[in-house]
């Protein structure tokens, strides 16, 4: 199941694209090139599309990974702040609740030590220990993506946000 | 000179080939390392690792210049191997070559730099 809603605001002080569907490890990559492709085009800055691209792609296969039905939603968003742009990725997926509770564990662990690369570091030196795939993919949102990531759980649905503000 | 014995990986998105060019190993990654390419690339780079060690190659080089784009579990494969290096008696350097028009590369690089500042070198060549 594929649906896009896309709309672009008439001054272009809102841009947001959503899209629900059931994403497969392709469909990722090919919604990463999309995304990187939408925000250089919107906000010029070829490093910021870069960031932004990554997350997505991050957050989107966590999302293929955890998610109990299969279905996701995601929404970005470009929004004036206070400096320059806002802009902001959500993805909304059901999950049991094991897999939220370590979610938002693991991101009141990253939040708490208020330096995401220090943070990243210590992520990447416990992962080598380990035998399991996977592990540094929100450490590596806030660290080389530099955006901040929070998460709000309702029931067995965990919506994952990630913000970041261009200067 | 040894024959190295390592089969490439030739999916439809993402290649890695490995050379010995003089006592050098190299390993070149093409495409876009997702996740169809972490169980791929887990299984290659400790072969990499023992034939490096078998060879008593001083470097090994990977090649990023044309790889689009690699997720975070295919670069814990690296994160993995790069430990196996730092505990190996005798180590070898690894050196990445990136592609400066390849933005994530300079930040995952980096990080991958700051892993192991003592192995791991990064050379951008122009795009």
């Amino acid at each position: 199941m594929i649906g896009i809603d896309a709309k672009i605001g008439n001054n272009h002080d809102l841009a947001f694209f959503e899209m629900n569907f059931c994403p497969s490890h392709e469909l990722v990559s090919l919604v990463r090139r999309f995304v990187g492709t939408f925000y250089l085009r919107m906000l010029s800055d070829p490093d910021l599309a870069s960031r932004v691209a990554l997350a997505t792609h991050e957050l989107l296969e966590n999302a293929v990974k955890y998610s109990s039905d299969g279905e996701t939603n995601i929404r970005m968003e470009i929004k004036p702040g206070s400096k320059g742009h806002l802009i902001e990725i959500r993805t909304r997926n059901r999950t049991p609740t094991d897999n939220s509770t370590i979610l938002a564990r693991n991101i009141d662990e990253m939040n708490a030590i208020g330096d995401p690369f220090k943070f990243y570091q210590t992520l990447m030196r416990r992962s080598a220990k380990t035998g399991v795939a996977g592990g540094l993919g929100l450490g590596r949102i806030a660290a080389e993506a530099e955006m901040r990531i929070t998460c709000e759980v309702n029931g067995d649905v965990v919506e994952v946000i990630a913000r970041t503000e261009d200067a | 000179m040894s024959a190295i014995n390592i089969p490439p990986i030739r999916d439809l998105d993402f290649s890695a080939e490995t050379s010995l060019n003089s006592d050098e190993l190299r390993i070149k990654l093409t495409g876009s390392a997702d996740a169809r390419a972490v169980e791929p690339l887990s299984n290659l780079l400790p072969k990499i690792h023992a034939e490096a060690m078998r060879l008593g190659t001083k470097r090994v080089v990977v090649d990023f210049l044309e790889l689009e784009f690699m997720n975070s579990s295919c670069f814990k494969s690296f994160v993995t191997w790069i430990s196996m290096v730092e505990e190996a008696t005798e180590k070898y350097r690894v050196t990445f070559l990136s592609n400066p028009g390849m933005l994530w590369q300079r930040r995952s690089l980096h990080a991958l730099s700051c892993f192991a500042a003592d192995l791991v070198s990064i050379e951008g060549t122009p795009s």
